[in-house]
């Protein structure tokens, strides 16, 4: 059990100490991390797991550079020793510092945010999980012609209690429920028609059981295996250019690859130059650059109701707050933490964020959320004379400047005379990316709109998987290469 | 100061025998990760973390779950198995399981180095110091990482089975970048041993070819011959691995291998083992169920000779575990993490000699899938691409896009590297020569 008065006792110590101990800030985040996996594979478990994880990492400012230790050892000699450990590696790297960190001001917050949920989804015996998966495995087998299935569902609470030298105080519980299924229709091992549901690997989303509830699983398995059964002799997608229709999980996609990431402000400066790579979105663009058409105005919002993005405060204690990042196309802001938003002479918009409490916190997303235009996705379709629709993302890369990308779905329909047509397998598309985004000429409105979640974004290293969301309504975007050559 | 593997093992044995289950496995995996990451030629991201956590799998009447907990003491593990037995109570008998068994003590390889599981920051800040103090006077900015992994991994299962394991791993990777340019060059070493990397001379590398790659120019779309350092071979290898060396896939029809071990899959000149024991970078001796590993053949001269296997995918395929498997909260199955190539008979420099028209290729980025059915990936080329005319390098070239079949790819190397490097990618290691690949497709510029 969490010794919760042992945390605090550590954490009013390292913000007490932290001037003693050599550093001119310093900050105490303790994590843990509850999480259960329910993974079934043709209806029998694959994978049934629980895991716990405890543990504080100590960040400190000291002669201009930073130090991080981490450890799960909460004893009053470990507390010291972490913190003393922790100006050690600030002094190490203050030898090789690029320039003494500046940090954008906070002012002191003491907070307590809970993810808002009807049913805590911990609080149901996995038995009962494991059958509504059984159940499901059941509904889509029931169509003839599917002979493989894959039903998950994945719950995790994060407990996190954070105190700065600067005098926050701020605790969180946030919760994640996701789920979603593969059907597969398998002839040989070449002949397979496969499709997923709500989206390839799952949706996510803060919040409950009921999360999974309002997924609809149950009543999309017809379709949805249908469409497995139709893609197993479904010609590929071959090249052309044309109008393309994305379905808002690969809008989704395409937010985070080409919008969320190259916004990263310090991948803009190149701290993920080794790694990730950089941005072509460099800080001359900001206010200049025509990032997208005119009709596109994405936001950073941790607020927003169930996003798996969605927080009380950052791991620098900044509280969650919108900012507007691309504004009617022209980009006006990028993703940032304290240190990096000072060398733009902006505040942090609350994006500094670690994945566990091994982790360092870095520019991460939040919910990059594509401000809904007008109509539903049907109406689109009808309106677009020639084109192809594609759905579910399979496929992605993108070059480390986060240009040049090649992306793709499980499955497309080309569109003629407004209506659906022949299904594609195979579906890619390419672009680059302020070309591209200067191509959307139609975003579907709030009735298609939706925060799709995305449990494992890679970055930094020692690599951490981030939880982000990506607000998005589908969208159609103008003479696009589509398809790979015949 | 007491063996860690004495401590390990006997808290292991002690929480063995309070399980209530029929049958138990524990293993510890600890770690000890000490990072380093500079940028715009100084240090940005300094770190220290340690952990260690125990994943219990437990079988109870014939159903088999798993939990994992970082809570190491009594009750903590306690607790953990007492959570696999509540998962255990409602499942169906599993079986596909076949049950934990009792494995010899695989050898000891030596592949810990003490003085870097207690190196201090300041060398590492140190190392750093060698590459930006050559990158400045070049004009270009040097990121990178210096990693210092300490990993024990210890396992004790209820048929009898202990086995220990640790190592160090030294990891350099270098960036160097002119960005008005658009310069840029890599480097990357690793080793059990700190003093085995060299700073200066990795640093070396990845300045001299940032400087050599500005100003690319641009190439048109199309086919070309290409020669790939061992790094981008390494990351075509991995790709390869997931797709065709997994147990699991194989077992369940799915594998690019599935009906094809003995015929040939891809050029006659490629051989990859997996081999743990590798003079030039020694792996874990025995996998996460405590199988003691080997040296095994996947594609011997161009074809498929097996996959890795671990209990549950071996007793599906009807054979004997080959020691791959993953720890038990993976859901993917067994993985070889330790790909050898065999070398070839050229020079670098006898492949660009001998190529009338070619790109020289650093590594990749971002490689995923695009067909997976026919092992076809996406990425683009990345820190240094340059164009061969003649038999010479005669200018850098900005980046593009390939898309190559990687068997297919394989299958078309005229020439491969004599030399090899070990190049670390996703917890896995390859030790790998540079080949050159009469004819790769490129789809686009990316810039």
């Amino acid at each position: 059990m969490t010794d919760i008065k042992a945390i605090e006792e550590a954490g009013s110590y390292v913000a007490a100490q932290a001037g003693k101990a050599g550093a001119t800030y310093a900050d105490f985040r303790a994590v843990a991390i509850t999480a259960e996996a329910v993974r079934l594979s043709d209806g029998k478990p694959d994978l049934i797991n629980r895991k716990v994880t405890f543990g504080y990492g100590i960040r400190a400012l000291a002669d201009g550079a930073w130090g991080f230790a981490a450890t799960p050892d909460l004893t009053k000699a470990s507390v010291s020793d972490s913190l003393r450990e922790a100006v050690q590696i600030a002094r190490s790297s203050a030898q090789l510092a690029p320039r003494p960190a500046q940090l954008a001001p906070l002012s002191p917050v003491h907070g307590d945010y809970k993810t808002p949920l009807k049913t805590d989804p911990f609080s149901l015996a996995l038995k009962e999980k494991v059958q509504y998966l059984q159940h499901l495995d059941e509904l889509l087998k029931a169509t003839q012609g599917i002979n493989s299935t894959g039903t998950f569902l994945d719950f995790r609470r994060e407990e996190k209690w954070f105190y700065s030298s600067a005098g926050s105080v701020v605790t969180q519980n946030i919760v994640h429920s996701g789920g979603g299924f593969t059907a597969a229709a398998k002839r040989s091992r070449r002949e397979v028609g496969e499709r997923s549901y709500p989206t390839s690997g799952g949706q996510y989303a803060s919040g409950g059981y009921e999360i999974i509830t309002a997924l609809g699983m149950e009543s999309a398995c017809p379709e949805i295996a249908q469409q497995a059964l139709a893609l197993l002799d479904a010609p590929s997608l071959t090249e052309r250019r044309t109008n393309l229709i994305l379905a808002g999980d690969l809008v989704s996609l395409q937010l985070h690859e080409s919008v969320g990431h190259p916004l990263e402000l310090d991948r803009v400066f190149g701290s993920e130059r080794n790694f990730s790579g950089t941005s072509f979105a460099t800080p001359e663009k900001l206010g200049n650059l025509k990032y997208a058409s005119s009709i596109v105005t994405i936001k950073s919002d941790p607020t927003a109701p169930g996003g798996l993005g969605s927080f009380g405060f950052d791991d620098e204690g900044v509280l969650a707050h919108a900012a507007t990042l691309i504004d009617k196309g022209l980009l006006v802001n990028y993703l940032s933490s304290r240190e990096t938003a000072a060398r733009v002479n902006k505040d942090s918009t609350g994006a500094m964020r670690a994945e566990s409490w091994t982790d360092l916190p870095l520019v991460r997303m939040t919910n990059i959320n594509l401000t809904p235009g007008s109509g539903t996705l049907e109406q689109l379709i009808a309106d677009t004379e020639d084109g192809v629709l594609i759905s579910t993302p399979d496929k992605w890369s993108i070059d480390d400047r986060r240009e040049n990308f090649q992306l793709g779905g499980e499955i497309a329909w080309e569109i003629k005379g407004g209506k659906r047509g022949q299904i594609f397998k195979n579906a890619v598309y390419s672009g680059s990316t302020v070309d591209f985004w200067n191509s959307c000429d139609r975003i579907c409105g709030p009735e298609e709109y939706r925060i799709w979640g995305t449990p494992s974004c890679g970055k930094g290293q020692p690599g951490q998987n981030m939880r982000t969301g990506q607000g998005a309504s589908p969208a159609r975007f103008r003479n696009v290469k589509v398809g790979q050559p015949a | 100061m007491p063996d860690p593997s004495d401590q390990i093992l006997s808290s292991l044995d002690a929480a063995l025998k309070r399980s209530a289950a029929d049958a138990t496995e524990l293993v510890y995996v600890g770690t000890r990760d000490a990072t380093t990451r500079f940028a715009e030629n100084g240090i940005h991201q300094n770190m220290l973390s340690s952990d260690g956590r125990v994943i219990v799998r437990l079988m109870k009447d014939g159903r088999v779950a798993v939990s994992s907990t970082n809570d190491l003491s009594v009750s903590g593990l306690d607790r953990a198995i007492a959570d696999a037995l509540e998962i255990a109570s409602f499942l169906a008998p599993d079986a596909a399981f076949p049950g934990f068994v009792k494995s010899d003590t695989a050898p000891v390889v030596n592949a810990f180095d003490p003085a870097m599981d207690s190196c201090p920051p300041e060398r590492r800040a140190q190392a750093v110091s060698h590459i930006v103090d050559q990158a400045k006077p070049a004009g270009v900015q040097a990121s990178g990482l210096f990693r210092l992994t300490t990993s024990r991994v210890a396992i004790a299962n209820s048929a009898g089975t202990r086995q220990y394991h640790q190592d160090t791993v030294a990891e350099l990777s270098v960036s160097a970048s002119d960005d008005p340019t658009f310069g840029q060059g890599w480097s990357t070493g690793v080793s059990h041993k700190i003093d085995q990397l060299d700073p200066k001379e990795l640093g070396r590398i990845a300045i001299d070819k940032a400087v050599r790659s500005r100003n690319p120019q641009t190439l048109p779309a199309g086919e070309y011959t290409v020669i790939l350092e061992p790094a981008a071979v390494g990351q075509l290898l991995l790709f390869l691995g997931f797709l065709a060396f997994s147990g699991k896939s194989f077992a369940e029809g799915r594998g690019i291998f599935s009906g094809k071990i003995g015929e040939l899959v891809t050029g006659a000149n490629i051989t990859v083992h997996d081999d743990p024991f590798l003079a030039e970078f020694t792996g874990m001796p025995f996998d996460y169920e405590g199988v003691p590993k080997r040296k095994m053949a996947l594609i011997e001269n161009g074809v498929a000779r097996g996959v890795a296997h671990d209990s549950r995918s071996a007793k599906l395929a009807g054979v004997e575990s080959t020691g791959h498997a993953l720890p038990a909260d993976n859901p993917r199955g067994a993985y070889p993490k330790n790909l050898v190539m065999a070398p070839g008979d050229a020079t670098l420099d006898d492949m660009i000699a001998s190529t009338s028209m070619g790109l020289l290729i650093t590594h990749f980025w971002y490689i995923n899938y695009l067909n997976p059915m026919k092992a076809q990936v996406s990425g683009s080329t990345r820190d240094g691409t340059f164009l061969i005319e003649n038999g010479a390098i005669t200018k850098p070239v900005r980046n593009l896009r390939a898309t190559p079949t990687i068997l297919e790819a394989f299958a078309k190397a005229d020439q491969i590297g004599k030399d090899r490097v070990v190049y670390p990618q996703y917890s896995a290691a390859m030790y790998v020569p540079a080949m050159k690949i009469a004819g790769m497709t490129f789809v686009e510029d990316t810039e």
